[in-house]
């Protein structure tokens, strides 16, 4: 009788089997089993009670993409469960290794329509690596090993586990003798090396070469081998959003980002190369543009560990397909010396015309606090202490933030690219700061995706997570939809104007810390506090309301087409 | 362009329900499929009829999902194709040596009958079958049921999984440097 355990317990001690520290969530009807059986687990075993599924999800996400470790969320059936499906897409959008526990209506009632039933496999069913409904007891320790499996393994992203509710409080001997059984489930196995010693071949023989750094390069952990292929080569390296930290921006082959409000050199020098080495970056058409019209010129040589990867938007010369860090350390096995000094220059000569970090359009003649001023104030406290991570929203302010912080480091830019998740900074950043309580964790967000999330302060407050520091960009707009109004649409903005409530009284009403900055003097001062003050804290920087993100590509045209200003009125 | 592939896909929950999924997320147009016991048990064999403008993409995306063992593309292979039809056609006594007699030139045999119907089966290619349809039509089909082309390839057993997507590298980089 001893080992006899309920579905619950088997459940958790799957989780603490997975190594699982924390988890983010919400009870409800048909999880309070698996409630139950947490409270025996609480010492190994963190739950923290967010105030919506959302938040749940992102906080998840933020702890996985700051870790590399799966990021655990908890739902109940029903309206639990389809409010993390944002956070699931946004997962599978962005590789985040991420395992959502949802409970589900007992099997005598599954199908009948019961009390907040949903078909959450069902919905989830194009958004999950895979997902599963669990109705036996006995089947709890092999799905989870699997679902841990699939979630980190290869190209990582979200599984589901459903679970019914007599599945839960059913009695079973649990058998922990488990062996891995998916066969279609095949990550990569050894890397083609013809396909290595063609790219050599070719990286050799390129006068115009660049590489493409996106986050496969993180999540292999690839960066030091990134770095000994740029120098021992001299190609210059672009890096993609979530690509941000895999290359220093410090170092002097970084040349930055390219894309939709890439930098028009990095743009020039993608459609001007003649060798692109992509390195786990997937084409997005933020990257590209037009697709069509995207590096003409070039020989793509694509690492990959996602074979659908290769050739899906763009026209591909070599594929390698595997692991970032095992392809990279075959190049440069293979690879000689070589630089591509003259092709840099180039670059710089572009680069210095078009003022790297410096913001496109000239600062009006006003006292008016500027978007740029706050991240030239960040940008100084961050590469001045270290110690920090910075999670952003989706807008305007990630844009800025991308261009016009300096990054260094891997895992400390996350952001929400693939699917675009406003609402996504706060409870991320929540996540990223319980992984990480030594370090400061910067949130920065607009005023309307701060607004989407921002009952996780809540949390913040109750669990007493001292080093969430959230800095808003508040121009009383959805920005970037403005921006495209104003640029493309006759300025007719429609539904984009935004009010909100004091933030800073929000935060104090939460038991956090809240200032409100409007001054250019302030700036660096209230980041400087913030920094210092020993719990979480809001600072809402009133910025100029119709600042622009330059530069810019209009929506499918060319990345050699950019607008770099506004046009003369 | 339609692609003939076979899939080989676990017999679980849900799981063609995945490949249906995403064949409609992707935006391909799915003409027919076929699905079925395989000689392996808990696998089912399924003959998927797609329009895609890149077949290897399709291949690629089906063999992400974890139910997917192995996606074969025979369109440009040697494979025969079979599809059977179900035939209903409305069949007073007179008409029915009519029936009779372009069932035998079509080797279709009749399977049952009421007082005012037959009903034709027929097993043969889809181009035959449709041949077939069109002349029972003009005596007077009232419902035609087709089961979806079943398609097997000639010659030894199609590779497994892992080739396909090392087959499709292989297609990319001899483009590339011309050689093979």
């Amino acid at each position: 009788m001893t080992d006899e355990r309920t579905g619950a317990q088997v459940m958790c001690e799957a989780l603490v089997r997975e190594e699982v520290e924390v988890m983010f969530g919400i009870p409800g009807g048909a999880i309070m089993p698996f409630y139950h059986a947490m409270w025996e687990y609480r010492d190994r075993l963190r739950h923290v009670l967010c105030r919506h599924e959302q938040g749940a999800g992102h906080a998840a996400e933020g702890y996985a993409r700051s870790t590399g470790k799966p990021g655990v969320c908890v739902a109940t059936s029903g309206p639990g469960a389809t409010n993390l499906v944002t956070p699931i897409a946004n997962a599978w959008m962005d590789s985040t290794p991420l395992v959502a526990i949802t409970g589900q209506v007992s099997s005598a009632v599954l199908g009948k329509d019961a009390f907040q039933e949903t078909d959450i496999t069902g919905i989830t069913l194009p958004i999950t690596k895979h997902n599963y409904r669990v109705s036996r007891a006995e089947d709890l320790p092999s799905v989870f090993r699997e679902a841990f499996h699939i979630a980190r393994t290869g190209r990582p992203g979200p599984v589901l586990i459903d679970v019914t509710k007599d599945a839960q409080q059913a009695r079973l001997v649990p058998d922990w003798n488990v062996t891995l059984n998916v066969p279609g489930f095949s990550a990569p196995v050894g890397l083609d090396p013809r396909a290595i010693r063609e790219a050599a071949r070719i990286l050799a023989g390129a006068s115009k070469p660049l590489i493409l750094a996106g986050q496969g390069v993180i999540i292999s952990d690839a960066v030091a081998e990134l770095r000994t292929l740029a120098e021992r080569t001299g190609i210059p390296v672009v890096t993609t959003l979530h690509g941000i930290g895999a290359f220093p921006e410090d170092h002097p082959l970084s040349i930055g980002m390219p894309g939709m409000h890439g930098w028009v050199h990095v743009n020039r020098a993608i459609q001007e190369c003649d060798v692109l080495l992509s390195i786990g970056a997937r084409f997005d058409d933020r990257v590209t543009g037009k697709a069509s019209t995207f590096a003409p010129r070039a020989s793509v040589i694509h690492i990959d560990i996602d074979p659908s990867e290769i050739g899906k938007n763009v026209k591909v010369a070599v594929a390698i397909i595997g692991d970032a860090r095992a392809a990279l350390r075959a190049l440069i096995e293979l690879i000689p010396p070589r630089d591509a000094a003259i092709w840099l220059r180039n670059i710089r000569e572009t680069q210095a015309t078009h003022q790297h970090r410096q913001p496109y359009m000239r600062r009006p003649d006003t006292t008016e606090l500027m978007p740029h001023d706050v991240y030239a104030a960040l940008n100084a406290a961050l590469n001045k202490r270290g110690g920090y991570r910075v999670i952003t929203d989706v807008g305007q302010h990630q844009m800025w933030a991308a261009q016009l912080i300096e990054w260094r480091r891997p895992r400390t830019h996350i952001t929400s690219g693939g699917a675009g998740t406003m609402g996504f900074a706060v409870p991320a950043a929540m996540g990223a700061a319980i992984a990480h309580p030594d370090e400061t964790i910067w949130a920065i967000v607009g005023d309307g995706g701060f607004q989407m999330t921002n009952q996780e302060l809540a949390t913040i407050g109750q669990e007493g997570i001292k080093n969430v520091k959230v800095a808003i960009v508040n121009n009383g707009y959805l920005g970037m939809v403005r921006q495209w109004q104003q640029l493309f649409e006759g300025r007719r903005y429609s539904g984009t104007p935004l009010t909100g409530p004091s933030f800073a009284g929000l935060a104090e009403a939460y038991g956090l810390r809240g200032f409100t900055v409007d001054r250019i003097e302030d700036a660096e001062e209230s980041i400087r506090a913030a920094w210092d003050h020993d719990g979480s804290v809001v600072l809402d920087f009133r910025v100029q309301r119709e600042a622009n993100v330059f530069p810019l590509v209009p929506p499918g045209l060319s990345i050699g087409e950019m607008i770099t200003r506004e046009a003369p009125a | 362009m339609r692609h003939t592939l076979i899939a080989l896909v676990e017999d679980r929950p849900g799981a063609l329900n995945r490949v249906l999924g995403l064949l409609r997320g992707r935006g391909l147009g799915l003409h027919s499929i076929a699905v079925g016991d395989s000689e392996t048990p808990g696998v089912k064999r399924t003959t998927v009829l797609v329009d895609t403008e890149s077949v290897e993409q399709t291949i690629k995306q089906l063999n992400r999902l974890i139910e997917v063992l192995e996606v074969t593309d025979v369109t440009n292979a040697e494979y025969v194709v079979r599809e059977t039809a179900l035939v209903k056609i409305h069949a007073p006594e007179p008409r029915r040596d009519e029936i009779k007699t372009v069932a035998d030139v079509f080797g279709a045999r009749i399977v049952g009958s009421s007082p005012q119907t037959v009903v034709v089966e027929m097993t043969d290619t889809p181009d035959r079958l449709g041949e077939m349809i069109a002349r029972v039509m003009a005596i007077g089909a009232c419902e035609t049921m087709r089961s979806g082309s079943l398609a097997m390839a000639l010659g030894g057993p199609t590779p497994r999984v892992n080739a396909v997507s090392e087959d499709a590298t292989r297609v990319w980089w001899s483009q590339a440097d011309g050689i093979s």
